[in-house]
């Protein structure tokens, strides 16, 4: 997992989901999602792509339904969501396994039970669901030790620095 | 600043200091003094031992590779806020 490409990618993962599970976790109790066909009518082709790239036929995953009273920010929201999750230096079933430790470790039972039943639609087993909860439990154990004793980083600059430029930048001189 | 003093390496009995020489390999990486981590676990084997063999087994790879489990880790480490 060499150059900080695929970090930049997993990165915009982590945000990105956890910015659809506070709202879904927290508002999905408290509003009523847009339905295909009953909100604003530039919503209902987000929606017809949201659908396609999440495979699944019927409403939309519930971030999606709570932000379409305002097509403009569902749009965007939505474009940020799919750019994230798409293949790119980083698979998607990656992606949606990073999503899925994230939920977990933050404890979303929005994103925890999406990531699941998106890791096993793109094939992952549950072999491989479990290798990832192991991961997340074990360092969820590490990490609080960490803290606990206040250690301070010690394996930063084991790996090499990537020296390449931004996507579509100059070359280093 | 820990909360503990780390002992150096020599301070560990010699199972220990063997894990240590493990961790280099596990990370691949020739640390100037053991991990701060592997140095805490060492203190408690009956703890550290099965706790880092459930590390090394959950880490192993299977359906997803160590590099992929590693980042996993890392986002893992990210969103607990662990500067670690």
């Amino acid at each position: 997992m060499a150059g900080d490409a695929l970090w930049y990618e997993a990165a915009m993962v982590v945000g990105i989901t956890n910015a659809l599970n506070v709202v879904a976790d927290a508002l999905g109790p408290l509003m009523t999602p847009v339905k295909r066909g009953g909100g604003p009518p530039e919503a209902v082709a987000i929606y017809d792509d949201i659908l396609a790239f999440y495979g699944a036929p019927g409403e939309v995953p519930l971030p999606f339904g709570l932000a379409a009273q305002d097509p403009g920010y569902l749009g965007d929201l939505w474009a940020a969501v799919k750019r994230a999750f798409s293949d790119n230096q980083l698979g998607r079933r990656l992606k949606t396994s990073l999503a899925f430790a994230v939920s977990l470790t933050t404890r979303s039972a929005f994103g925890t039970a999406f990531h699941l039943g998106e890791m096993r639609r793109l094939g992952v087993g549950a072999g491989g669901i479990m290798e990832v909860v192991g991961v997340v439990q074990m360092f969820s154990s590490y990490t609080k030790i960490a803290d606990t004793l206040q250690l301070e980083p010690d394996m930063g600059d084991i790996a090499p620095v990537d020296r390449s430029p931004a996507p579509g930048g100059p070359p280093p001189a | 600043m820990p909360t503990v003093r780390l002992r150096d390496p020599e301070e560990y009995p010699e199972p220990a200091r063997r894990a240590f020489e493990l961790a280099k390999q596990w990370f691949a990486h020739d640390f100037r003094q053991p991990a701060a981590m592997s140095r805490v676990m060492a203190w408690d084997p009956h703890f550290g031992g099965p706790h880092g063999r459930a590390m090394k087994r959950a880490m192993a790879p299977g359906e997803f590779s160590r590099g992929e489990k590693e980042m996993v880790a890392a986002v893992v480490s990210g969103v607990n806020a662990c500067g670690y």
